[in-house]
Formats: structure tokens, C-alpha cells, sequence
């Protein structure tokens, strides 16, 4: 029976099916809202759904100079990662799997899709994907530091002078004292973690990995058929997974305790922050050069993370 | 009972074979390599069948050279003991010589004068196998310097190459430099004590430190870290991991600044058993961690294949430290693990570039490109060694890097110190860096465009695989299941590195530790706590499932995967998607992180001139950091 | 008496290293590094003597009985030590011939090819 629950947790409800389905969604109403506020009709919502069929009957083609092995196995690795993710991603305290300390877990497995990314567009050979594979490195190394900053200081704020890194235990901390966002101290580590999501992403002002006017899109340039199929999954799944993780970690003091009510909350929060942080910022700026993302990362970024750790520190 | 003669034997074995390789192995190649494979497979079962008495049963072996056993409580004689430290060091010691060996083989074939090359590569051996074995300060010193030779004889092995002779003095110089102070500290200490027993050295200095031992503890760490190669010490190694041949590059990274760092934890937790004051474990955490950044920092500067790995090494070597220093017990099974994973994936990481060297003739990463085409298992098991050093889950690298955050979060929970907390942002970021210039490494060697010139490479002969796909294999083995390695082998070196009761009472005689106040303190077992085997299960299934939707839907006949390979001849194919021609246009490694670089150019600047290259600045740094060590020392250690 | 080994020692591993990091002729660095090791050798007998103390050829009851001799293990120590700076000096000065004739050069400055 367990290992029903498993598979079902795995397969359908928070992991595979749901991310897919839940992620493609997120996608079209980046892509919807995005167009209305273009003063454009804009795609149907479905039309993720539409374009991940269609290039799942195309053909793929291996470039000549690529590593055919590597070159397909890296989508397939950065979508196993995602999926295993979201298994460890509670969604308001009922979570696949748990443990003591799966939010390094969580940060780890983070850098897996990008890596998949970099190592897949450099074993196509191009050297457009060269380029891309480069910046998308930088972009890493970029969040990374905010990222692990911001993780830390919730984890102070929650587990006190014991360092709480389950998300679970995160989770049920704020069910007992209001939402991590209701803490002053931890309101700039919720801008931070807020400016993360869309470079994880990839999305407009931070997208200089995949910056189709410059480079086609960096490392994807020489996929086609299934593989580009998959990245684009990736992508959408990321959008819901960050947003998650966003929820799980500032906004976790909901509980209904009907898990598919939680699951609706869920989804509506990542609507709407998907549409705060990636949608509203991609049509009112323009693509940053990397040097400059890197340096606005490990400055305002890292520097509002600091604050608030130094804040949740000092017991504000 | 005959097993307590093993590690004597062992440790004789390699010197006679390299005493042997001089007298019958001028001339013929086949007696050198018959020579070698005998005495490093014959030195890797001795000290494999010790696994069952000391790792499973607990057992202390203890022997007396010339059976001169402890009169009236005085330790006399030289006394070998192998405790479960002292095993697990000596474990990574003999698997690296193996493999080396196996490895050298066909690496070396196309050197002359082997037989100097075998002799010292046997002393090498035999040297820091001593080392890790002994239970005398004062051996262990010899062993020190048997090591210092050999290793600066074989780093100027190929001194027709530039680089190599220059690399060596280097070496010596400050190697010489961390001896002497070794040695110094030693006889301080037998001023002191009045002995050079290990043991007994650890019951007479437990809590009486007087000046004197404070200076010779001082001493003593300098040079053992000098041999370890944290970072003001750093800069020969990096000379000389480069300009080695590359069998002799694993060896040294696998177990020669193991040396050191085995060195260093014997000295502060048995020896001195310091790790209780914070101003030692303070001095260990920032030196670590300011290893860490700065080995890492200077790897991404790097345009060579093989420098850039031992700027590596340098950087992991940080990470052991740093995990040490925490002086608790989980801190110490982290640096343990990750000084066992660092032997195997950056052994692995050097048998790759060797094989590059040989194939393809130059490690240069601008020079190279594409050879994942011409080198597929090269690559795959590059690819292993990249994953695991970078610390991705499942591989044994996210184990042991794990199990250190882990630790630092309860020392900083502990001690209450949020500095703590940061070693843990610090190693967080030294790991993407990590990542960063391994990227570096796949795009510019092994991805990317093939030159015209290295067209013609070939696959590494078998016999040069067969060491790489063993350490592959074991990468991923210690990450999956490293239970089983916490449970037979991390979790009795760690106890027997904080407990020395038994260490002591073996060598001196039942009941000598109790009565010089010696007791032992139990430790909570390492918990891995994000062990699911459930999870790992499904995961694969998982893998196995997307690859499957992946495959079949490439395949069906609404669109297959076309190799643009076997069309080469078809037009369509010979051009990008992007539409460039497949001219060579590789983007190559020197510039793959401009825009990194460009942000913290200053630091670079800086940073890259301060490595100028010039044996007296190298001197002055080790000077300047062994006096700061020494004014910690007396400053705050009570 | 002996304070004035101990402050003699301490002052040549003091001048070997001020030699090893203020020279920039490699000949003289080596000779710095010797100067070390004589001073750590000056140390290690010293610890061992006794004034007065007699030569120390002893049998097990004798030295039960509380005879007075020198102490022999240091003396055994400073020969291994002696041995082993012979061949660091012995090594050292080798590799300096090798690099006068890569570099055509004895400067430490002029000695960096592998830098940054």
C-alpha cells in the first residue's frame, strides 16, 4: 500500500503529472498575461500544451560535432531532478518525502536543471550554445549566493538558535506563528527570493543565457523535436517549482487541511506570483548584460538577503 | 595473531621493491613493472586484510621494531600502531598506489629512464604508507622527508619539459621549510616528555601544556600543513601537480597532501588532543575556508587542464580542514568522507587530463576541443569525476559535502557564533565555482568543436581505462551507498580519533591512559538523514520513464532522431541549425567567464600577483603564516 | 651554559630563514635552508647533554640505579637529521644546476614561468 502511495505521489499528485500540468498552465498565463499588458490578444492559456505535443512528432536531429549520448540525456536529467524536487516541496505540511534537512537537498537539486542545460548545450558543439552555456554558468553562480543567504536566514528565523532546515518543520512554524512574510525581518529575504525566481527561470530581464535577439537562445539553439520539447517543460515546471518553494517558505501559514483545497491555494499563489515576479517585470524592462546581472545579484540582491539575516540574527 | 606484522610488511614490501627495481630493473621493463605490480598489489592486500581485525573488530594493532617494548612506563623503541585513523588513511594510501601503478604502465611507456621513475615511485609509496602507520613523532618525520624527496625527485621526472625542474625547486624549498619545522617541533617536544611515542606523548600532554609544547605544537601544525598545502603553503603544489607526470599528479593528490591533512588531525586530536580550545578551532575554520576560496578563485583563472586540477585540489584540501576544525565528531566523519571522495574523484579528474596529455598531446584547454567525439569513455568518466567534486546528488561528493554544512550548522548552533553560518554560505559558493570551472574544462576539452589537428586522436589504451572506470565506479558507489561507508570505515576512524584510550593503552600497556586521565567520550553516530532508499528507487524509475517518453516519441514515425554523423555527406547536415558552417569556431575555456571575471577583476589582479612565481615570495608567505600561527597559538591557547 | 646553544640555535634557523626569504640567488637559498637544518641539529644534541654526565653505555640494572649520562636518543636523531639535510642540500643544489641550465639564470626573479 505504501508503495502505492508512492508511486502515486511520484506519478500523479505531487510529482510528475501535477508539476507538468500546473507548470505548462503557469506558462500560458506568463504568456497570456504578458501579451494583454503588450496591448496584444496573446495565445490561448493552452497553448503550452499545444506546442510541447507538437514538438514532442518532430524530429530530432544530432549535429555533427555534438555528443549524441550526453546531448539527449541532459533534458532527461534536468526533468528528473525537477520532478524529485517537488516531492520534497511541502505544500502546506503534506509533502511526498521528508527530512531533517532536505532544504540543502532542495538547493542542490535546484542546480541540476541548469547544469543539464550547460552540459547539454556544450555538448551540441555550436558556438552560439558556447556562449549561452557561459552566461547561463554565470547566472548560476549569481543567484546561487542570495539564494543560500535567503535559505539560511529563514532557516534561523524559524528553528531559532536550533537551525531549522526542513521544510516541513518551516512550514508548521508558520502555521504556529502566521506567515514568514508577517516577519519584518524576513520581508527583504522575501524581495530577494523574489528577484531569484525569475533568474532560475531564465526569464526577460535575467534571460542572458538564452537572449534569442543576441545569441537563439543560447544552449538550446541546436535542439529540436523531443529534447527541446522537455527543456521547454523544464522551464514551465521551474516557474511552478520556484513559486512553490516561494509559497512554502514565506507564505506557508495556510492550512485548510483538505490537501486539494491546499493544492488550489497553492496553484492560485503561484499564479499570482508568477505574474508579480516574472510576467510584470519581463514587459516593463530589458535584458540586463551579464556582467551586470552579476553584479546586481551579488550586491542588491545578496545585500537585502544580508539584511535580513543580520535582522533574523539580532532577533527582530 | 599474524596480521601484526602486516603493516610492517607492507611498509617494507614497497622499499624493497624499489631497493630491487635498482639492483635487477636497469634494464628491462618488464622486471621494473613486475616489480611495482607485485609490491603495490601485495602492500594493498596487506593492508586490505587488516580491514576485518581493526575496522570490524575494533582491534589496536600495536609493534615494536626489534621488540623494544615500553620499560617502566617509558616507550623506548620505535612502535608502529594502527589504529582505525591511521587504517582508513592507509587504505586511500594503498588503493591510490595501485591504481597508479596499474595506470603508469602504459602512461609512461614512452619515458626513458624508468627505473628512476619505479624506485622513486615505490619510496613514495612506501614513505607515506610509514607515515600514516607510525606510531613515533620522530618516524614520522623521516617518513615525512622520504615523501618531500620522492615526490620533488618525480616531480622533476620529466625535466626536459620546462616547468618540471623549476616546479621542483619550488617544492623542495618550501618543503624543506615545513620539515624543519616539524622537526623542530619534535625536539621541543622530546625536550619536554622525554619520548617520541605517539601514544605516550598523548597521555603526558593532556591538559599540562607549558609554553615550550605550545611552541612545538605551533611547530609541528605549521609543517604538517605546509604538507598538506593550505593556502599560504600552497603555491609549489600547484607548480608541481602541473608539471608531474600525471599518474605521479593522482598520487599526489590522492594521498601525498593526504599525508599532511592525516598528519594534521593525528597532531590535534591524538597527539595534542587540542580540539576542545576555540581558538584552534577558529584558526582551522579560516584557514580552511580561506583555502577553499582562494584554490577555487585561482582554478577558474586557470588556462591549463592540469593546473587547474590542482588548484583543485588545493581547494577541496580546504574543505577537510575546515570539516576537522569544527572539532566535533560529525565535523571530523565529513572531512574524513570527503578526503576519501577527494582521493577518488580528483584521482579520477587527473587520470582524464593524463589521458588528454597522452592522446592528444597537450593540456592547454585553448587548444583543445570536441574530444568527447574521439574519447567517449574518456569523457563519460570525466563527466563522473566533474559531478562528483561539484557535489551533484547522487554522486559521493553532495555525500560528504552534506554531511560538512551539517556540521557547521550544529557548531554554529552550538557555539552560538554566526561565523559558522557563513563557512556554510562560503562552501556553498565554493562549490558553485566549483561547478563553474568544471563547466569550463567539458566545454573547452571534451565539447565544442574538434580541431583539424586532433583529428586522429584515439581512445586511452584499456589499461589506462581500466584504473578510470574503477574510480568511476566507486564515485558513485561511496554517494549511493555511503551507509555502508559511514558505518565500516568513517565511523571507527572518527572514534578512534576522539576516543584514544584504547590508541594509548595498547601501546603502553592496559590501564596507562586511565591513570594519566585519559577517558573516553561518547559520540553520536553521523546521521544521514536524507537517506530514502524508497526515493532513490522511485527516482530511477523515474529516470527510466523520461527516457523512455524521450525515446519513443523521437522514434516513432511522426519524427526520428537523425544523426547528423552518418549524413555527413548530405549538405543539410554539415551546417548548424544557427546556420554557421561547421567551421571551428569553439568557444575555448580562457574566456568562457568574462563576464565573472569582469566584476572581480580587481581581486584577480591581485590575487594573480601575489602567485608570482618567485620561490622567496612563496618563502615569505610560509614565514608570515607560520609566525601568525605560532602568535594564535600563544595568544589564545590557554 | 646551555642558553647559549638554545639562543645560537633559535638565531640560525632565524638567519636560514631570513636567508631563504630575503635572497634572490637560488645557490644562497639553498645555503639558507642548510643553515636551518644546522641550527635544528644544534638544538637536538643540546637537549641530550648533561653536564658531567658519562658516555651512555649501560646495562638495564645500571640504568635503574639511577646513573647520570648523557641522553643517547637525541644524539641518534641529530645523525639522522644530518643525513637527511646532506640530501636536501644534495638534491637541492642538483636542481639548481638543472635550472641554470633551463633559465641560463641563478635569480629567484628571472625563475617564474609558472606564475598565476
Amino acid at each position: 500500500m505504501s508503495i502505492l502511495v508512492t508511486l502515486f505521489n511520484i506519478l500523479i499528485f505531487p510529482g510528475l503529472l501535477f508539476v507538468c500540468v500546473i507548470g505548462l498552465i503557469l506558462a500560458g498565463v506568463d504568456r497570456k498575461v504578458l501579451a494583454r499588458m503588450q496591448k496584444r490578444v496573446g495565445p490561448p492559456l493552452v497553448q503550452p500544451f499545444y506546442d510541447f505535443f507538437k514538438l514532442m512528432g518532430k524530429e530530432t536531429i544530432v549535429p555533427h560535432a555534438a555528443n549524441k549520448a550526453v546531448y539527449l540525456a541532459a533534458p532527461v536529467v534536468g526533468f528528473t531532478s525537477l520532478v524529485v524536487m517537488m516531492l520534497f516541496i511541502p505544500i502546506f505540511g503534506y509533502s511526498a518525502f521528508s527530512g531533517s534537512a532536505d532544504m540543502i537537498v532542495i538547493m542542490y537539486l535546484l542546480t541540476i536543471p541548469a547544469v543539464a542545460l550547460i552540459v547539454g548545450g556544450s555538448a551540441s558543439g555550436s558556438p552560439y550554445a558556447g556562449i549561452g552555456v557561459s552566461r547561463e554558468m554565470v547566472t548560476l553562480m549569481s543567484y546561487e549566493l542570495p539564494l543560500v543567504l535567503v535559505l539560511l536566514s529563514v532557516a534561523k528565523a524559524a528553528g531559532g538558535n536550533a537551525l531549522c532546515f526542513s521544510l516541513n518543520d518551516i512550514v508548521s512554524w508558520q502555521q504556529a506563528t502566521g506567515s514568514g512574510i508577517t516577519h519584518a525581518s524576513l520581508i527583504p529575504a522575501a524581495l530577494a527570493m523574489l528577484l531569484v525566481i525569475p533568474a532560475e527561470v531564465g526569464t526577460q530581464p535575467f534571460d542572458v543565457a538564452e537572449a534569442e535577439t543576441e545569441i537563439c537562445e543560447g544552449p538550446l539553439i541546436e535542439y529540436s523535436g523531443a529534447p527541446l520539447a522537455m527543456f521547454k517543460l523544464n522551464t514551465a515546471m521551474k516557474m511552478f517549482i520556484m513559486t512553490s518553494l516561494f509559497t512554502c517558505l514565506f507564505l506557508g501559514g495556510i492550512n485548510t487541511g483538505i490537501v486539494a483545497l491546499n493544492a488550489v491555494i497553492l496553484v492560485a499563489i503561484c499564479i499570482l506570483l508568477t505574474i508579480l515576479c516574472m510576467t510584470l517585470i519581463h514587459a516593463i524592462t530589458a535584458r540586463l548584460k551579464i556582467e551586470h546581472l552579476f553584479k546586481f545579484y551579488w550586491i542588491v540582491v545578496a545585500g537585502l538577503a544580508v539584511c535580513s539575516l543580520i535582522l533574523v540574527w539580532l532577533g527582530l | 595473531m599474524s596480521y601484526i606484522h602486516f603493516p610492517v610488511l607492507a611498509v617494507m614490501l614497497l622499499f624493497m621493491g624499489a631497493f630491487l627495481t635498482v639492483v635487477f630493473g636497469r634494464h628491462n621493463q618488464g622486471v621494473r613493472v613486475g616489480i611495482c605490480t607485485v609490491t603495490s598489489v601485495g602492500a594493498f592486500a596487506l593492508i586490505a586484510a587488516l580491514i576485518k581485525p581493526v575496522m570490524l573488530g575494533g582491534e589496536v594493532i600495536s609493534y615494536w621494531m626489534g621488540n623494544w617494548s615500553p620499560v617502566e612506563g617509558y616507550a623506548i623503541g620505535i612502535g608502529y600502531e594502527v589504529d582505525q585513523l591511521g587504517l582508513f588513511f592507509a587504505l586511500l594510501v594503498v588503493a591510490t598506489v595501485l591504481l597508479s601503478a596499474i595506470y603508469s604502465i602504459k602512461y609512461m611507456e614512452n619515458d626513458s629512464s624508468l627505473d628512476f621513475y619505479y624506485v622513486l615511485f615505490q619510496m613514495l609509496a612506501g614513505g607515506v604508507l610509514g607515515l600514516v602507520l607510525t606510531g613515533d613523532v620522530f618516524n614520522m618525520f623521516i617518513m615525512i622527508e622520504i615523501m618531500t624527496f620522492s615526490a620533488v625527485g618525480l616531480t622533476a621526472f620529466r625535466n626536459h619539459k620546462w616547468g618540471a625542474v623549476e616546479a621542483a625547486f619550488k617544492y623542495l624549498i618550501i618543503g624543506s621549510i615545513g620539515s624543519s619545522m616539524v622537526l623542530f617541533g619534535v625536539a621541543i617536544l622530546y625536550a619536554q616528555c622525554h619520548t617520541l611515542n605517539m601514544a605516550q606523548l598523548s597521555s603526558i600532554l593532556s591538559g599540562n601544556n607549558s609554553p615550550a609544547t605550545i611552541m612545538a605544537f605551533a611547530l609541528m601544525f605549521t609543517g604538517l600543513a605546509v604538507k598538506a598545502f593550505i593556502v599560504p603553503f600552497h603555491a609549489p603544489a600547484a607548480d608541481s601537480y602541473a608539471a608531474a607526470p600525471t599518474s605521479i599528479s593522482m598520487v599526489f593528490s590522492g594521498m601525498v597532501n593526504k599525508a599532511g591533512v592525516y598528519g594534521m588531525i593525528r597532531l590535534v586530536y591524538i597527539i595534542f588532543r587540542a580540539m576542545d580550545s576555540s581558538a584552534l578551532q577558529m584558526l582551522m575554520v579560516v584557514f580552511g575556508c580561506v583555502t577553499m576560496f582562494v584554490g577555487v578563485t585561482m582554478a577558474l583563472a586557470q588556462h591549463d587542464f592540469k593546473r587547474l586540477l590542482a588548484f583543485h585540489s588545493i581547494s577541496q584540501i580546504g574543505y577537510v580542514i575546515t570539516a576537522a576544525g569544527l572539532g566535533t565528531a560529525l565535523g571530523l566523519t565529513g572531512g574524513l568522507f570527503h578526503a576519501m571522495n577527494h582521493t577518488l574523484f580528483k584521482g579520477l579528474l587527473f587520470l582524464c587530463a593524463g589521458a588528454v596529455l597522452k592522446q592528444a598531446g597537450t593540456t592547454n584547454l585553448d587548444q583543445l576541443g570536441g574530444l568527447s567525439k574521439r574519447m567517449p569513455k574518456t569523457t563519460i568518466c570525466f563527466l563522473v569525476g566533474a559531478f562528483s567534486i561539484s557535489g551533484l546528488p547522487p554522486f559521493n561528493g553532495f555525500a560528504s559535502k552534506w554531511l560538512i554544512y551539517q556540521a557547521a550548522f550544529a557548531k554554529a548552533v552550538e557555539s552560538g557564533k554566526i561565523i559558522y553560518a557563513f563557512v556554510t554560505v562560503i562552501a556553498v559558493i565554493v562549490s558553485v565555482m566549483t561547478l563553474a570551472s568544471f563547466i569550463k574544462v567539458t566545454q573547452a576539452a571534451f565539447f565544442g568543436q574538434l580541431p583539424a589537428r586532433l583529428n586522429d586522436v584515439q581512445e586511452a589504451p584499456t589499461l589506462m581505462l581500466v584504473p578510470m572506470w574503477i574510480m568511476s565506479i566507486l564515485c558513485v558507489l561511496s554517494g549511493i551507498f555511503y551507509n555502508v561507508v559511514d558505518k565500516y570505515l568513517l565511523a571507527p576512524a572518527t572514534d578512534a580519533a576522539i576516543n584514544v584510550t584504547n590508541y594509548i593503552d595498547t601501546m603502553m600497556g592496559g590501564g596507562y591512559a586511565a591513570a594519566a586521565g585519559v577517558r573516553n567520550i561518547a559520540i553520536a553516530p553521523a546521521e544521514f538523514s536524507y537517506w530514502n532508499p524508497i526515493l532513490w528507487l522511485v527516482l530511477f524509475i523515474v529516470v527510466l520513464a523520461a527516457a523512455f517518453i524521450v525515446m519513443i516519441t523521437g522514434k516513432s514515425d511522426r519524427g526520428e532522431i537523425l544523426c547528423a554523423e552518418t549524413d555527413v555527406e548530405d549538405g543539410k547536415y554539415a551546417t548548424f541549425f544557427s546556420g554557421e558552417h561547421s567551421l571551428p569556431s569553439h568557444v575555448a575555456g580562457s574566456d568562457l567567464f568574462w563576464g565573472f571575471k569582469k566584476d572581480w577583476k580587481k581581486y584577480f589582479h591581485v590575487i594573480e600577483g601575489l602567485h608570482s612565481g618567485i620561490v622567496s615570495d612563496y618563502a615569505l608567505w610560509a614565514v608570515a603564516a607560520s609566525a601568525v600561527i605560532v602568535i594564535v597559538m600563544f595568544g589564545f591557547m590557554r | 651554559m646551555m642558553i647559549v646553544n638554545y639562543v645560537a640555535s633559535v638565531f640560525l634557523v632565524v638567519l636560514g630563514l631570513y636567508t631563504i626569504v630575503t635572497k634572490k640567488n637560488i645557490i644562497k637559498i639553498v645555503i639558507g635552508t642548510g643553515i636551518v637544518d644546522y641550527g635544528i641539529n644544534l638544538f637536538i644534541v643540546s637537549i641530550g647533554f648533561n653536564d658531567g654526565g658519562t658516555a651512555p653505555i649501560f646495562k638495564m640494572s645500571e640504568i635503574l640505579s639511577g646513573a647520570y649520562f648523557v641522553d643517547p636518543v637525541p644524539q641518534a636523531l641529530t645523525l639522522t637529521s644530518i643525513v637527511i639535510g646532506a640530501c636536501v642540500d644534495a638534491m637541492a643544489l642538483s636542481l639548481c644546476i638543472k635550472l641554470y641550465k633551463q633559465y641560463k639564470t641563478v635569480n629567484a626573479d628571472e625563475i617564474r614561468r609558472l606564475h598565476g
